[in-house]
């Protein structure tokens, strides 16, 4: 039984101490290694986290029964005594850095299972880490940014403990812990639109593709990925299959989520239509209002809860008695606007332009007259508004406050302009208008929100394009909310009415509801939820696209971008890798066989993704929480499997 | 107290004013617009005098607002169906008919009432409870003053609210060219009005039964989704419209959850797909349904597109996208972002084109357009797309619907299975029920749409009148179908329990007239009306206005023996004959009523005995035109066409479907209301 020196650096003694030399023998067990090292270090402290890393297999020996023997070290290895968990630099869907403390040594997997578990959001397995992107000149700019330091932060127990706001109990201990608890779950003020462009983009389906290769590899370790500690990494939403989504309990991981798609969005990862993204704008616009309006998100499912239980009380109220109050109610007398506008009907093909009368405004029709005085006699013409389109046609610069009608008669639609002198004018009008065409009377309650949104929007015009970046106030740069085609495309000043425009449909919901909205919408979009990869199909020379989606892998032509082949996964058998020539092959129904080799990412990613998409379509029957780890490796692990 | 009444009187006050503006807004209008659907007037009309003359006479006033109400009603049909042409004889007929009912009423109450208009009794339950209260009423009268008080705030409340929900009369037409006719409220939905129909028709209630919107005009058709408001599509109609509500079945309503293969994976060949297990289909359900958004079906290809009013189909590349419909701009590629939108699914409905190929010089006749549902002519607003096949057009429609609808469309689906799987044993319950009461086995019948055998209840019905407690088993049968307390349903037991009598004997007929499963609104009545307001006397009979309703219903069902035997009573009652004297009536209002001329003679004499019900007339109307009244009038064949003839053009030929079918009239209906009535008086009188 031979002894010998195993050369061991520990971290504690500082990088520039001498290694260690630890007399062992071959049979000597892990632990007991361990405890020699500690016993030689003369350091007296907790090292229960600390793991051995042998630095040239890139490999942890972390199983402390085996032998030396066992694990096949010998004299000539040097190893690394070092804390397994150790703060990383975590880049956030929010565009927030934060560091905490991560674990090297456990598969990226277990690693984002616990980072998650610090940012309270639930289903980590949707999650993965994302290598930045490598900038050469953005290194200056990263030092700017304002790191949240939340290492301090971490769950003791299995179970979560949360305080009465919804915020878990580890956020509590201080108020800077607090804020970065903020940051997490409220969404973040639209960027500036300089931001946007700067930011790196996609340009066409390679460039979407090698994002993809970036992700980490789900069952190996940090720091055999190469990552180190403090090094900066991306957590991003990654199985785009949303389990269990309840605002009640998620309200990080819907912040995060929204703010993965609105970035997703601004900086074309995935392609929308003109009218999907002033609505995109017009929801990001009322998220971010309402963010700064409405407390923490997390209240608000009390809130909702009271608010429902409130109105199933007045309904019922409403059913059981006569309801002699909401009679009542209903008959003091409706309120009413009355003005002089003027009126435009292109129709008639008379080019008089914007003639004047006086505008009475009831219920939900318009009726005019010649003057106020002729009022109690026949109006020239009423027109009911119920079910017509109402557009903005404003220009704060030229004080053009003007509202387009799109009355729809039998025989079409009937198209009127009333022009207003003034904003606070327009705005009353503005808003009886939008709630007549959805068959609601001045008397609704969302009267005065209706005139106080657009008088907000309309002020969003007065301030200067140049300088907006934060949301503080009502203030914002319309072009902080689509996407660079668009800002190039339009100038601020078309594309509020644009949004205003979209903005009337959503200005009543509720800051979660927008964001729901929000992801329904993004979650509608055709592209949705495909990630691509550019592959070489066996037999074919030319590069092509592999798209994987939730349900289906799709095979597309990389110049034209059409889609060949759609394949389902409940019509696939089996897929294996050959991880030698480092090959995909999938097996159909039907004798369908595909083989293909991955060029923009390692084929370990390409298998993990389809895995873990079988993987996320397992959890929707099985009801309970508790995450199936070792079925998640089993599908996505390959040869390292278990 | 003192706070009470002057709340009441104020109340009133407002009430009236209601009134007036609903009259002056509403009715005008409506007079005009033949299938005019604004039903306001007469749940106005009809607060007015119930309020008033519930002070006294309480219930016999609410007997005789149900009656003018009836009246109103019925009035509208006739003018509308007979004087389809006439619009403008339509109101000023209702006034007359107003006026007469009231002052039948009078007999009873002040003849204040007149003026109220009228509230259809749909339900059967309430109009069946009202009937026996009256006669107890009468001798308490002036014990429970107080009690009357309070009782006449809550009815004026209940008669506000109710007041201000418009009502329409629908007429449907079956698939086999016959038509029921139905009230609408606006709160109730095509999922409403359909169950309704299954309970009328004891069709198999499967989940392609669908209520399906024509317009001649423009040659469209358009299922009604279950979930919308009947009374909204038909309100954009013109007052001179032609266009129809259907009842059918169409397979592509639901075609989508059947094989949502087909849709979903429609790049595939279909054969290749029938096979798919139910478990697959399931899966591809849940994976664009059940999701926390719905996925649309990724359609494209090219299409013809007609639109801005020109003439020519240009092709276009379209895509489908959950925001709109979208095409690919000359020299572009189909990316997201230089799609140019066509039309979003806000504000437009998605209509079938029938038969384009000669209208618009379509390439095919595989037609689809979207428009706003308020544009009811040709228009540069409507989006005109032929597609190359018909199955390409189902794609396309079902995925615009699915775009616009979503979930709702699947909830929808999932509503209609479970009605159709507790239906079946739904109708057995009901058929059993009434066939116990009456020996007559008309259950087995009811497969067919128009004939079911009239409600089971008949028999109890004759004895009904007499006896107040009989009233409560109607009411039980009611229960059953209830799913809307203000659905037509209800009304056919009603009928049989009460006005079993009149609605029989014109059934017997009706047989003959399968079309209209629904008389109770039947013009004709109105008329009869007229002629009933002569004989004041009859005041009392208010109930048989109740039974007015039902009995259209009954005629539906089957007219056999039953009817004539249990309905003994309406002879009684003169109802039958005022029947066939009813049609000459028309004169009062001023209608040419050239037919009725023709049956004036027994008619005229049995009318004015009969004119105190208005509603017994409508009913006898109502049977006369689907057939003759078996008892009273022989003749009665005739005369019915002369009942009808007012709206000659529609009701002549008897047999064929009437052309306005469907919408017409706005009538003032109040199912709901009147249960709402009935509970609140009895509950007054129980504590008592």
């Amino acid at each position: 039984m031979a002894a010998w020196d195993l050369t061991v650096i520990v971290e504690e003694l500082g990088p520039e101490a001498p290694p260690l030399k630890v007399s062992v023998t071959s049979e000597l067990h892990i632990g007991g290694v361990i405890l020699k090292i500690v016993e030689k270090t003369q350091i007296k402290k907790d090292w229960s986290d600390h793991g051995l890393w042998w630095e040239q297999k890139k490999l942890w020996v972390l199983r402390a029964a085996w032998s030396l023997d066992k694990c096949g070290i010998h004299a000539d290895a040097r190893l690394n005594f070092m804390p397994q968990h150790k703060p990383l630099r975590l880049g956030l869907p929010n565009g927030a850095t934060v560091l905490l403390s991560a674990s090297f040594s456990a598969p990226v997997f277990r690693c984002v299972v616990g980072l998650c578990q610090i940012l309270n959001i639930r289903h980590p397995e949707e999650l993965s880490l994302l290598r930045p992107l490598e900038e050469k000149k953005k290194k200056k700019v990263k030092s700017q940014e304002t790191v949240y330091d939340i290492t301090g932060a971490s769950v003791t127990s299995g179970s979560m403990l949360t305080l009465a706001n919804g915020m878990p109990a580890h956020f509590a201990q201080s108020a800077e812990y607090e804020a970065v608890y903020k940051i997490l779950s409220v969404s973040q003020p639209a960027p500036a639109p300089e931001t946007i462009a700067k930011t790196f983009r996609p340009a066409n389906i390679v460039e979407k593709a090698q994002v993809n290769g970036r992700w980490l590899d789900s069952s190996r370790s940090l720091l055999q990925q190469e990552i180190n500690e403090n090094d900066m990494l991306q957590l991003r939403f990654k199985y785009f299959t949303f389990h269990d989504m309840t605002p009640k309990h998620d309200a990080v991981r819907l912040t995060q989520l929204f703010e993965q798609a609105r970035w997703a969005i601004l900086l074309e990862e995935i392609d929308c239509t003109e009218e999907e993204m002033m609505l995109f704008a017009a929801l990001q616009y009322h998220i971010g209002k309402v963010s700064l309006t409405e407390p923490q998100m997390t209240s608000s499912p009390a809130m909702d809860d009271l608010d429902s239980a409130l109105q199933c009380l007045e309904l019922k109220l409403d059913e059981e008695s006569g309801s002699g109050a909401d009679m009542l109610d209903t008959m003091t007398p409706a309120p009413e606007l009355h003005d002089y506008l003027k009126i435009f009907r292109p129709k008639k093909l008379t080019l008089k332009g914007y003639k004047q009368f006086w505008f009475t405004f009831k219920d939900t029709s318009i009726s005019y007259y010649k003057s106020k005085e002729e009022s109690l006699r026949e109006p020239i013409q009423q027109m009911n508004l119920k079910g017509c389109e109402v557009t903005p046609d404003v220009s704060i610069a030229g004080q053009k406050f003007c509202i387009k009608l799109l009355i729809p008669e039998s025989d079409g639609m009937n198209e009127v302009y009333l022009r207003c002198e003034n904003e606070q004018q327009y705005s009353k009008w503005m808003a009886a208008c939008r709630l007549a065409s959805k068959g609601k009377t001045l008397a609704d309650s969302s009267y005065s929100s209706e005139v106080e949104s657009i008088e907000s929007f309309l002020a969003m015009q007065r301030t200067n394009p140049g300088t907006a970046s934060a949301q503080t106030d009502e203030s914002i740069n319309t072009h902080s909310l689509v996407s660079p085609r668009y800002q190039k495309k339009y100038k601020p000043k078309q594309l509020t009415p644009r949004i205003l425009e979209s903005y009337q449909n959503v200005a009543q919901l509720s800051l979660t509801e927008a964001i729901q909205k929000f992801l329904q919408i993004w979650q509608g979009l055709p592209d949705f939820g495909v990630a691509y990869f550019v592959v070489k199909f066996k037999g074919c020379r030319k590069d092509e696209v592999l798209g994987i989606a939730n349900n289906r892998l799709i095979r597309i032509d990389l110049s034209v971008g059409d889609v060949v082949k759609t394949w389902r996964y409940n019509t696939m058998k089996q897929w294996n890798v050959n991880w030698d020539i480092r090959q995909v092959r999938i097996e159909f129904n039907g004798n369908v066989n595909i083989a293909f080799s991955c060029v923009t990412a390692d084929c370990k990613i390409v298998h993990e993704y389809i895995g873990g998409y079988i993987f996320m379509s397992t959890r929707s029957r099985e009801l309970s929480n508790t995450l199936n780890e070792e079925l998640f490796h089993k599908l996505t692990g390959g040869h390292e499997a278990l | 107290m003192d706070d009470i009444d002057a709340m009441f009187s104020e109340m009133l006050g407002e009430m009236d004013l209601l009134t007036q503006s609903l009259g002056v807004e509403t009715l005008p209008p409506e007079s005009p617009p033949s299938t005019a659907m604004e039903t306001n007037f007469g749940s106005v009309g009809f607060t007015d005098a119930s309020l008033h003359e519930l002070e006294d006479n309480d219930l016999d006033a609410l007997m005789a607002d149900l009656v003018a109400d009836l009246n109103a009603t019925e009035e509208k049909m006739a003018s509308e169906r007979g004087m389809s042409k006439s619009s403008t004889l339509p109101t000023p007929t209702v006034n007359d008919f107003s006026f007469p009912s009231p002052t039948a009423a009078p007999a009873f109450t002040p003849t204040s009432t007149s003026t109220s208009t009228s509230t259809s009794p749909v339900e059967p339950a309430a109009s069946t409870s009202p009937l026996p209260p009256p006669q107890n009423s009468k001798p308490s009268k002036e014990e429970i003053e107080a009690q009357l008080k309070a009782d006449k705030i809550k009815l004026a409340l209940e008669k506000l609210k109710e007041a201000k929900v418009k009502k329409l009369v629908v007429r449907v037409e079956m698939s086999n060219g016959s038509s029921k006719t139905l009230m609408v409220d606006e709160r109730q939905t095509v999922r409403d009005v359909l169950d309704n129909l299954f309970e009328k028709t004891h069709c198999d209630c499967n989940i392609d039964w669908c209520l399906c919107e024509t317009s001649p005009d423009l040659q469209t058709e358009r299922g009604l989704e279950d979930h919308e408001h009947m009374v909204e599509p038909l309100s954009a109609w013109t007052r001179d419209s032609e266009n129809k509500v259907l009842f059918q079945q169409r397979e592509d309503k639901y075609a989508i959850f059947k094989d949502p293969q087909n849709f979903y994976i429609w790049k595939k060949d279909r054969n290749t797909l029938k096979d798919m297990k139910e478990k697959e289909k399931e899966m591809l359900l849940e994976e664009n349904f059940c999701g926390t958004s719905i996925i649309v079906p990724d359609l494209e290809g090219l299409l013809h597109l007609k639109e801005d009013g020109k003439r020519s189909w240009k092709p276009r590349y379209f895509l489908l996208r959950a925001s709109g419909m979208y095409f690919v701009p000359k020299g572009k590629t189909k990316t997201s972002r230089d799609l140019v939108c066509l039309v979003q699914f806000d504000n437009v409905n998605v209509y079938h084109g029938k038969d384009y190929k000669n209208k618009y010089k379509a390439p095919t006749d595989h037609c689809f357009l979207l428009k706003h549902p308020q544009i009811q002519k040709e228009s540069q607003y409507i989006k005109y797309l032929c597609c190359d096949d018909e199955w390409t057009m189902t794609l396309w429609v079902t995925g615009i619907r699915i775009a616009k609808y979503g979930m709702t469309l699947y909830e929808n689906y999932k509503t209609a299975v479970k009605k159709t799987s507790s239906s079946a044993s739904w109708t057995d319950i009901v058929t059993s029920n009434a066939s116990t009461p009456s020996p007559t086995p008309k259950a087995k019948a009811a497969n067919g749409h128009a004939p079911k055998p009239a409600q089971e209840s008949a028999p109890t019905a004759p004895s009904n009148q007499s006896a107040f407690p009989p009233p409560p088993p109607p009411v039980g049968i009611l229960p059953p179908p209830p799913p809307d307390p203000g659905l037509p349903p209800p009304p056919p037991a009603s009928m049989l329990a009460k006005g079993s009598l009149p609605p029989p004997p014109p059934f017997s007929m009706g047989g003959s007239f399968p079309p209209p499963p629904m008389d109770d609104l039947p013009p004709p009545p109105p008329l009869d009306d007229d002629e009933v307001e002569m004989p004041p006397d009859f005041m009392p009979p208010p109930p048989p206005p109740v039974m007015g309703f039902p009995t259209p219903p009954l005629p539906a069902r089957g007219f056999p023996s039953p009817t004539s035997g249990g309905r003994p009573p309406p002879p009684a009652r003169g109802f039958p004959s005022p029947t066939p004297g009813g049609r000459p009536p028309p004169p009062a209002r001023g209608f040419p009523s050239p037919t009725p001329g023709g049956r004036p003679l027994p008619p005229s004499p049995s009318g004015r005995i009969l004119p105190p019900q208005p509603s017994p007339v409508s009913l006898a109307t109502g049977s006369p035109e689907g057939s003759l009244p078996p008892p009273p009038p022989p003749p009665p064949p005739p005369p019915p066409p002369a009942v009808m003839a007012p709206s000659p053009m529609v009701r002549k030929a008897g047999p064929p479907p009437p052309k306005r079918t469907t919408p017409v009239s706005a009538a003032p209906s109040g199912g709901d209301f009147m249960n709402e009535l009935m509970v609140a008086m009895q509950k007054k009188r129980t504590p008592q």
